[in-house]
């Protein structure tokens, strides 16, 4: 241990010696470091698993009642599509095989603020059942959400995002407040803690790295206030939409569907259901596609939805490059200060001095490079990343969290053996005799 | 000239060779791939519109107010709008709207021509009325525009339509030609809509996507008492001005409505912000490659020359010139940068099918190859001039002074 100290000071006694090139070293590493763990962490967020306790017990299903001659997507004929009609959300609602079950899509309203000084504004608007917050583990700071009676009435309760909550009550607990939303008013049940899911896997069909809704409203509302879905209608049939009765008895596509199914006999029994209803249908003349429901899990949905975009994968790529040149380049400048204290090393040789232990304080003097480097990549790999978090001005959300930092430090130690391990085996060989005589 | 002697002396610091030739080779391969995608982003994203976009306004009104759960009323309050817009001193022209182009959001459906086995194709649609054309500042090539009766048809469901289609749809669905008075049909062989009109380009709500160009536009005047929505095309220069003076002229005609006024580029760059941002980061990784790798041959070369020190006082001392040393540097090392981008060629091909493998990579172009070879042959120059420039400045005395 001590030995390892000794070595330690004499590693940055050497790095004190010459500041400017040391320096220059720092930065050179500190580039790579820092484009690399940038470009790692946005890998990481955007391909993570946004609910890793229960992401294999989720399931987000799906029914095959596209066009009879023309699968939903051509390019994976095996797929069916990834929403459901109302009509058949509504009616697999009725099951009693999940833990947890909710059919949801994202609406749109106007919502009048009680204060005076607002102007009414447009809102997003999620609407679905009082298992979504238990299904997806929604944060609440203030309440929590309705329950089943609710969602039957269904009774005039909302539950608000902090955001709201901010923007509509200053961040008071506003729990019992009353909203204004189109024709009438509902009563605040829960305020959620801040909650950023990414990927938003919830909702397959949009901005897969958006904002959830601001106000969460019982699904039974739908066609009370006749909610159309602001997200993605997909219909294959030509008739044309007159009303929101027809929209809702259509077969269009607008309803997103999941269920939480805790073991593999649930999960088969609830297939078992699905294959029952849509047979059943089947004799009413729907359905004219191969039986083909799916129940596909977190990490399966958003692999087939592809929502690491294809320039994420690229940069990872090309910034591990990039820092593998960086690395190149320390070997170039740790060569040349290597060598040129080839003399004092024929010194410490000849007085007795092992290779071994010469080797390791010019490796170890390199990972001291390699770790300030890391340190000075992680900083501006942090402001980069609020840059671009700035720059897209969707609320994005990228961060380093421990991992990352840990990832940033280790391919810091990393960059340091692979750049220090040639220059100081180079040094370690050098023949005292040559030395001496010069002197 | 040198090239027997700058041979022997790289075969016997094989290491300073290696490691340069390394880094330019990968280097080129990094700044050509990047380059390449980073140009296609900027393609798609400068790509013409078709549309007078610098001059276009896109309104939302959204009605709250009671009164607007009478069509009637929603009929005349969007008139209304039209007149105020239409005869405001700095607009061009107006049309009612429903989704806008560029946005990312916004209806399309399938449809082929008529009769033909062909399968259908994706179509992005948009309801204008006859004022239209003039508002998105396309330019009709073909037929006629629509006129009012045009609009008044799109009420009634079971005749087809007259429409006006883009070249680009009009070249997908019809290749031999003879648009104008041709029918389109869905999937199920239904006729759906007759052409009147070609115009020559327009974007519809989905610029980046295979089909952005596919657009056709329909008859008539999409409003109801959930939304009504204008596109107004502005005097050149007048844009930033009208941007805030019409919220108050629409609310102030009717004051139940959330009125939002956006520029159309606005709307663009928020579509393709994703597309920005990915410019910005792949350019950022281009310029510090090659700040990196300059470096890197300036710290290399700098090395090297120190080490010859002696060998250089040398030769001065037998008679070679500054010129000659200045050149025996500057030509070893553009030997090994060549050698680098020679590697450097094969390395790229081989990262480009890598990143086509799993990622985007659009095919390379030689041209960019050629240029990305040249800056770096430029840069790899330049960085050994400033230690080259060192090693003529060693006196002839230094050869004997050191022995």
């Amino acid at each position: 241990m001590t030995v390892f100290v000794y070595q330690l000071r004499l590693a940055f006694k050497s790095l004190r010696r010459n500041p400017v090139l040391s320096a220059l070293m720092v930065v050179a590493i500190g580039l790579g470091i820092a484009v690399s763990t940038a470009s790692v962490t946005i890998y990481y967020i955007y391909s993570g698993n946004p609910i890793p306790q229960k992401s294999d017990v989720l399931f987000h299903v799906e029914l095959d009642n596209w066009h009879p001659d023309k699968p939903f997507d051509s390019d994976h004929p095996e797929r069916a599509p990834f929403q459901l009609s109302y009509r058949d959300a509504t009616a697999i609602m009725q099951s009693d095989v999940p833990t947890y079950q909710t059919a949801a899509f994202r609406g749109e309203f106007i919502v009048f603020p009680d204060d005076d000084q607002q102007r009414p504004f447009r809102e997003h608007i999620r609407m679905c059942f009082s298992d979504f917050f238990l299904m997806f583990e929604v944060p609440f700071q203030y309440g929590n959400g309705w329950d089943e009676a609710a969602d039957q009435t269904p009774e005039s309760v909302i539950v608000i995002d902090s955001e709201m909550n901010q923007k509509l009550f200053g961040g008071i607990n506003s729990v019992g407040r009353s909203l204004k939303i189109q024709d009438r008013y509902f009563t605040i049940i829960g305020v959620l803690a801040p909650w950023r899911p990414t990927p938003k896997y919830y909702d397959p069909t949009g901005d897969p790295f958006g904002k959830p809704e601001g106000i969460f409203m019982p699904f039974n509302f739908t066609p009370v206030l006749e909610v159309y879905s602001s997200g993605s209608t997909w219909g294959w049939t030509p008739d044309s939409i007159t009303n929101h009765e027809g929209y809702m008895q259509s077969e269009m596509l607008w309803i997103q569907m999941w269920v939480q199914l805790d073991s593999a006999t649930q999960k088969q029994a609830y297939q078992d259901y699905l294959d029952a209803y849509v047979i059943e249908q089947k004799k009413l003349g729907r359905f004219a596609r191969p039986l083909n429901n799916r129940l596909l899990n977190v990490m399966t949905m958003l692999e087939e939805q592809e929502v690491v975009p294809d320039s994420t994968r690229s940069q990872l790529v090309v910034s591990l490059l990039f820092l593998v040149v960086c690395a190149i380049n320390l070997i170039g400048i740790l060569l040349g200060k290597f060598l040129s204290r080839a003399p004092e090393i024929g010194v410490r040789r000849a007085l007795g001095a092992s290779r071994s232990s010469v080797f390791i304080q010019h490796v170890l003097e390199c990972e001291v490079i390699g770790v300030l480097g890391g340190g000075l990549g992680l900083a501006i790999s942090v402001l980069v990343l609020n840059l671009i978090n700035r720059m897209l001005s969707t609320g994005e959300h990228l961060h380093l969290d421990l991992t990352m930092v840990g990832a940033g430090l280790l391919l810091s130690l990393v960059a340091g053996l692979i750049a220090g391990v040639y220059p100081s085996w180079r040094i370690c060989h050098v023949a005292p005799a040559v030395h001496l005589k010069m002197q | 000239m040198e090239f027997g002697p700058i041979f022997r002396a790289l075969l016997n610091n094989r290491t300073r060779f290696w490691l340069i030739l390394v880094e330019v080779a990968l280097t080129l391969a990094i700044v050509v791939n990047c380059t390449s995608i980073f140009l296609e982003k900027r393609q798609s994203f400068l790509a013409p519109t078709g549309m007078d976009t610098d001059n276009i306004l896109a309104i939302t009104t959204e009605p709250f107010g009671e009164n607007f759960a009478d069509e009637e009323f929603v009929e005349s309050v969007g008139e209304a709008d039209l007149r105020q817009l239409r005869s405001h001193p700095s607009i061009i022209n107006a049309t009612p709207i429903h989704f806008f182009p560029l946005s990312g959001s916004g209806s399309s459906i399938g449809r082929k021509a008529a009769g033909s086995e062909i399968d259908s194709v994706g179509v992005g649609y948009f309801m204008v009325d006859e004022h239209g054309i003039d508002t998105l500042g396309t330019n009709l090539i073909e037929g006629r525009n629509f006129n009012s009766s045009d609009i008044e048809l799109s009420s009634d469901d079971d005749a087809p339509q007259n429409i006006i289609i883009t070249k680009a749809f009009a070249d997908r669905v019809f290749p031999d030609g003879n648009v104008i008075g041709s029918r389109l049909s869905n999937r199920d062989n239904e006729i759906t809509e007759t052409i009147i009109g070609v115009v020559d380009s327009m974007s519809n709500s989905w610029p980046r996507s295979g089909f952005g160009g596919q657009t056709m536009l329909l008859p008539g005047k999409p409003r109801d008492n959930r939304e009504m929505n204008y596109l107004v095309r502005a005097e050149p220069g007048t844009i930033d001005s009208l941007y805030t003076e019409l919220d108050e002229l629409l609310v102030s005609l009717e004051n139940d409505r959330i009125v939002t006024v956006r520029t159309l580029s606005e709307i663009k760059l928020r579509y393709f912000r994703r597309t920005l941002m990915a410019m910005k980061i792949w350019a950022a990784v281009v310029v510090l490659m090659i700040i990196v790798t300059s470096l890197g041959i300036v710290g290399l070369t700098s090395f090297s020359v120190s080490q010859r020190i002696r060998e250089i006082g040398t030769r001065r001392a037998l008679g070679a010139t500054r010129a000659a040393i200045l050149r025996y540097f500057l030509l070893e090392n553009w030997l090994i940068t060549t050698a680098g981008l020679i590697i450097g060629t094969i390395l790229t091909i081989l990262l480009n099918y890598a990143l086509a493998q799993y990622a985007e990579a659009p095919k390379i172009d030689w041209i960019l190859m050629a240029g990305g070879a040249t800056v770096l042959w430029a840069a790899g120059l330049l960085a050994a001039l400033i230690p080259a420039l060192r090693a003529t400045t060693v006196a002839p005395e230094t050869a004997t002074r050191t022995v």
